[in-house]
């Protein structure tokens, strides 16, 4: 642990900006289960963090906690400074993290160009009766989130699906509008969960890629994630949770051969 | 492509309502007239029932409770002289937008099957309110005496007057009720009814928008009832109790729960069905007697449920072809 400190004083990539998001002992428990216990982290700008552990170690629920699907039991998470734990959902969204889900949960009644629409919705204003009587202020808007939703689904490759069902669609391009659709609310940091889960090699591949664009685009990426190589090869800073508790973290070269966590996933030797 | 398809949809809407135009003049005929003005007002609480049931997923059976408020406040206030019928309209509207809006804001929170039984309390204790306040309601045997309806030195009178003013209300309800699902509220209301994680992880303020469509849909109601009872120029506490909310599912599931054209649709056919019902089949069936529609809507709702689960416009739209495809009605 000593050493985990003194690496992290060096190269923790929080301790060189001004941290974006900081999460200090952080807790949450389901009935008789501790699912976080005193979880602190830091994310700097336009950094790529990654958050891993084994099954049950608590990492969904640690951005279900900071995104504010549950509220934590104690503990703060701030954004540019502003402590928003225990705040809405739809709140925190707009303060610029987004999410996505380890099944994607997209709109299955929707095209796949009104899933990315519907990730635009923090983009506009009009209410209820400038909608209803088609004010051109709502038009206006209509158009903007159009072609706002169009050039998302760019990024990640899909336009040319743009009019599909979503039900169509193979895991793949199904995790990709999950990307797609965040960009909608122009999160400052993103957070994905399970991206690579069920990708094929190529896939990963590109989802890499895309990672690192948005790294290049000023935006804070924090992964879940299970697949090791593609987790080594794209973060900068490795965080490992077990049981709740954070374990490691540091360089991913740092956190491979840190000997609790492999005995995180591999079991203790006799 | 854009510009073709709102021209098709402009052309569409412009032939309904040349169409709903013409047919008085055409059919001269009193009776049509009469059922056709009462497929527009129930229409526009169908298309409510069918925004809160089949878009935004809410299990709200609170409707005939809002058609009838609108129809006693508007009905009390111009009985008793208090208001023109015009005003009292608008102020049984506004009514009950602030009452949907104070109930709406703590029942909402309930979902699915609570939601329904807590509105369906709101019908029965309306109900029960409407009969045993005889001072002001006229109790069981309702209200009488209520005046024409004018507007600026114009009176209602006439059937074929009702019939233009009701089809104008509910053409203006759809049309804003289509362009509200065609925006960014109206596919947050849809996204909700998908997946309410994901909609709140979008920055979907879901009990906000609950609340707005629960208040729309009411007002839409209030409205509705309050030409109703200027129409009939009587109402009683029977019209708005729970055969209305069977007959208005009833519309939503045969029309087509998912679009607004469908609940229209809805209304017409189970109107319709209705008076054939009354006028035919007690010739060919003589010992049958009023409750045979029950039985026959009963099968009915089976058949489409079974054959047709997005009711009878998934089946009408592509036959006529007038229906935008999916990837077009963005």
């Amino acid at each position: 642990m000593k050493d985990c400190k003194i690496q992290q004083a060096v190269s923790d990539p929080s301790a060189l900006t001004p941290p974006l998001f900081e999460v200090g002992s952080l807790s949450k428990h389901f009935g008789g289960i501790q699912a976080l216990k005193g979880v602190n982290l830091a994310l700097g700008e336009n950094g790529i963090v990654a958050l891993i552990g084994p099954n049950g170690a608590g990492k969904s629920t640690f951005i279900n906690v900071t995104t504010g699907t549950y509220s934590p039991d104690s503990g703060t998470v701030k954004l540019h400074g502003k402590n928003i734990a225990g705040w809405p959902a739809h709140e925190i969204t707009r303060q610029g993290i987004a999410r996505t889900f380890q099944l994607q949960e997209l709109f299955m009644n929707m095209t796949v160009l009104e899933n990315a629409m519907a990730g635009c919705f923090v983009n506009g204003k009009a209410g209820l009766f400038a909608s209803g009587l088609k004010w051109p202020s709502s038009r206006a808007e209509e158009n903007h989130i159009r072609e706002e939703a169009y050039e998302n689904l760019k990024v990640v490759g899909l336009e040319k699906k743009a009019a599909a069902s979503v039900p169509a669609l193979p895991l793949g391009e199904r995790k990709m509008l999950g990307i797609a659709r965040t960009l909608g609310t122009r999160p400052r940091l993103m957070m994905l969960d399970e991206p690579a889960g069920g990708l094929a090699a190529h896939e990963v591949s590109r989802l890499a890629d895309l990672i690192f664009t948005f790294k290049e685009k000023g935006l804070s990426v924090l992964v879940v994630e299970h697949n090791m190589p593609f987790v080594m090869s794209i973060s900068e800073w490795v965080i490992v949770l077990d049981y709740g508790i954070k374990i490691s973290e540091g360089p991913p070269n740092f956190v491979k051969n840190d000997p609790s966590v492999i005995k995180a996933y591999l079991g203790e030797e006799d | 492509m854009i510009s073709s398809r709102a021209f098709r949809v402009n052309l569409s809407w412009l032939l309904f309502m040349l169409a709903l135009g013409v047919l008085p003049l055409v059919l001269r005929s009193n009776y049509i007239i009469s059922v056709m003005l009462m497929v527009a007002l129930f229409g526009v609480l169908s298309i409510g029932m069918g925004l809160l049931l089949g878009q935004a997923g809410m299990f709200s059976l609170a409707h005939p409770t809002w058609f009838g408020m609108g129809a006693y406040i508007a009905a009390i206030l111009s009985v008793r002289g208090l208001t023109s019928p015009l005003l009292g309209i608008i102020i049984a509207a506004l009514c009950v937008a602030v009452l949907s809006w104070l109930i709406g804001a703590p029942i909402l929170r309930l979902r699915g099957f609570y939601l329904a039984n807590a509105t369906f309390a709101m019908v029965v204790i309306a109900q029960i309110a409407a009969g045993q306040l005889s001072k002001l309601t006229g109790g069981h045997e309702g209200l009488l005496g209520i005046p024409y309806l004018t507007v600026g030195g114009f009176v209602f009178k006439k059937d074929i007057h009702f019939y233009y003013l009701s089809w104008a209300l509910c053409i203006a309800c759809s049309w804003f009720c289509s362009n509200l699902m065609n925006t960014r509220l109206g596919r947050a209301i849809r996204s909700f009814h998908d997946n309410e994680s994901a909609s709140s992880s979008l920055g979907v303020n879901i009990p906000r928008y609950k609340l707005q469509i629960f208040v729309l849909t009411a007002v839409m109601a209030s409205l509705s009832g309050s030409l109703f009872c200027f129409y009939l120029r009587f109402v009683t506490p029977e019209s708005f109790g729970f055969p209305l909310l069977v007959e208005l599912i009833m519309m939503v599931i045969i029309g087509g729960i998912e679009s607004i054209r469908g609940a229209l649709l809805g209304s017409f056919v189970v109107l319709w069905l209705t008076e054939f019902i009354h006028a035919y089949l007690g010739k060919v069936l003589p010992a049958m007697t009023g409750e045979v529609d029950a039985i026959f809507f009963g099968l009915l709702i089976i058949l489409v449920l079974i054959f047709m689960p997005r009711g009878l416009i998934g089946w009408v739209e592509p036959i006529l072809n007038l229906s935008r495809r999916r990837d077009e009605r963005l």
